[in-house]
């Protein structure tokens, strides 16, 4: 190994540049019971103050020797600050993340204020992403991830009425849609001038188990290809899902990183995508860190790189409560089966 | 037109309206079924249910999606409404009918997935028990004790809130082993289903009913022995 540090590591294979090893990251949250209980923040409250936030990203980063520290973990800060409320569930026993208790009727009732970044719990995630630069932000990468624009959509309207509405009265849909297309290209800005060295795109409510590829092609991917335009690289798309029928769709989006969960037949991704892109996926975030023997989990990280990866990370947020033993196994696989050149990316 | 001729007709009707997702011709065709006298359970099944029967091949076919899968939903509840209340308890046949509680489990908002079984439930003639989504563990119990539902089937969209039903199977089975439970849902595997202790479990929602008749028939082996 040689004395590359996590941040370098990581920032190189984002611009396709020589690394030593595989770095362990995520794009989504990757938060872990082992490491909040470490520093004695019960779940519900990690998601409510900047301090607990870094501090459990940054914990959860050390315990497990990731390379970069992500955050926040739910999905919910947005819409909470366009004023729909959140449900923490304050005294439920076990990991419950936040949920949105209400949505509105139809698109066109959604009214984002001009002021949402002050709101609810918008300035913990920043305040978090600072801490983070503050901390770790000369040695390790700081990641955060913002819900594309019909997954987000699909937070504020019932996703049911959105999908219908889709065909029935297009219009509307895109019209909220446009207005989140807007609001994203502005988030990403801000939140890498904050402190984040990536943010992930994350629209998994276009999976081709959901929408229709034509759907996808006709209302999600121009608007996905002008927040791409507009933001500065690194730039990753990740949908998880059903994606083998829309990766070369994804690949049409402007994005620079595509990152796919289990579900997808990565090989034969890598073959219709081709070798110039960085194709991220994908390990099961539930089952290797939470279930897997030692001897499974290194199978599975040697199949995501033959496969064609060029960098293993989970699918899908990892499922908190992980075995310390996996969560290490996972990333000391990563980093001992990654040492060779993966197809757009090789090694010193 | 004869009597097995506009009983055709109407199916076709019927099938054609809910894979076209035509609320209307579905409307007007179950009123007709009620009018003119005809078996209202061979609507429901032969008209209704095999409109959602192709729809479902449709979608595993990957020529309809979610969205198509909703509105077509959309259309059979039109004419559900219409027929079920002049469904007559001989017209079931004996196939064996139960109960079923059905929610999506705390920390999970999202009950598409749900709704879609609800409507096979519904359709296949169970009484269906809809604690709707975000619903806390124990009120699953509360209901099935209440109840006394042969099944409970359990939803989660989501791996973050997938763990709650092992938490669900736990309590229900202390207080009533019998109970036959069943797990749907993006993230859950066969796997996941029997690591759990759940009795059944769903990939699909035509599959969902066929489990569902199935544990039924073994509950009710077990009680007469």
């Amino acid at each position: 190994m040689t004395d590359m540090t996590p941040r370098e590591r990581v920032l190189k294979l984002f611009a396709k540049e020589p690394i030593d090893t595989m770095p362990c990251f995520s794009g989504q949250g990757m938060v872990t019971v082992p490491a909040i209980d470490s520093v004695g923040i019960p779940f519900s409250q990690i998601h409510l103050t900047a301090e607990n936030m870094a501090e459990s990203a940054i914990k959860s980063m050390e315990m497990f020797d990731f390379d970069a520290a992500v955050v926040p973990y739910d999905m919910c800060t947005i819409p909470e600050a366009f004023g729909l409320g959140v449900s923490i569930y304050e005294n439920a026993e076990g990991i419950l993340f936040p949920t949105i208790p209400k949505k509105w009727s139809l698109p066109d009732e959604v009214v984002i204020p001009e002021d949402y970044l002050e709101r609810a719990r918008m300035p913990v995630v920043d305040g978090a992403l600072k801490l983070l630069k503050e901390k770790i932000g000369t040695t390790h990468a700081i990641g955060t991830w913002i819900l594309g624009p019909f997954t987000l959509a699909g937070q504020l309207v019932e996703l049911d009425v959105l999908m219908k509405m889709a065909y029935k009265e297009k219009a509307k849909v895109e019209a909220l849609l446009d207005k989140i297309v807007d609001l994203t290209i502005d988030l990403g800005r801000h939140y890498r001038e904050i402190g984040a060295d990536f943010v992930s795109l994350r629209e998994m409510g276009t999976g081709a188990d959901l929408i229709s590829p034509r759907m996808f092609k006709k209302m999600i991917q121009p608007r996905l290809r002008k927040i791409f335009d507009a933001w500065d690289s690194p730039k990753i798309l990740h949908i998880c899902g059903s994606t083998d029928l829309i990766i070369e769709l994804m690949n049409d989006c402007g994005a620079e990183v595509i990152s796919v969960d289990h579900k997808n037949t990565l090989s034969e991704s890598r073959s219709k995508i081709g070798k110039d892109i960085l194709l991220f996926g994908d390990y099961d975030g539930f089952n290797l860190p939470s279930k897997a023997s030692v001897e499974e989990i290194q199978e599975a990280i040697k199949k995501c790189i033959d496969a064609g990866v060029d960098a293993v990370w989970p699918g899908c947020d990892i499922w908190p409560d992980v075995k310390s033993e996996n969560m290490q196994a996972i990333n000391n696989a990563i980093k001992e089966f990654g040492r060779v050149s993966t197809p757009a990316v090789g090694r010193l | 037109m004869g009597k097995e001729e506009l009983r055709e007709e109407l199916l076709k009707q019927l099938h054609e309206g809910v894979v076209e997702f035509e609320e209307d011709q579905v409307k007007e065709a179950s009123q007709k079924v009620i009018d003119e006298g005809l078996n209202v359970y061979d609507a429901v099944m032969n008209g209704l249910a095999a409109g959602m029967q192709e729809v479902g091949e449709l979608y595993d076919q990957h020529e309809y999606f979610v969205p198509e899968l909703l509105m077509a939903a959309d259309a059979l509840y039109v004419g559900l409404d219409i027929l079920r209340p002049h469904i007559k308890l001989e017209d079931l046949g004996d196939k064996p009918k139960g109960q079923v509680v059905i929610g999506t489990v705390q920390g999970d908002v999202h009950d598409i997935g749900k709704n879609i079984i609800k409507m096979m439930f519904d359709v296949a003639g169970f009484t269906v028990h809809d604690l709707g989504r975000d619903v806390p563990l124990e009120k699953f119990v509360e209901e099935q004790l209440n109840t006394d539902s042969e099944i409970v089937a359990l939803s989660a969209m989501m791996t973050t809130t997938m763990m709650g039903m092992e938490k669900v199977i736990k309590m229900i089975k202390e207080k009533n082993p019998d109970v036959a439970i069943m797990l749907g849902g993006a993230p859950v595997t066969s796997d996941t289903a029997d690591l759990f202790g759940a009795d059944g479990y769903a990939e699909s929602a035509g599959n969902a009913v066929q489990e569902a008749i199935k544990m039924i028939s073994r509950l009710r082996e077990m009680q007469k022995k």
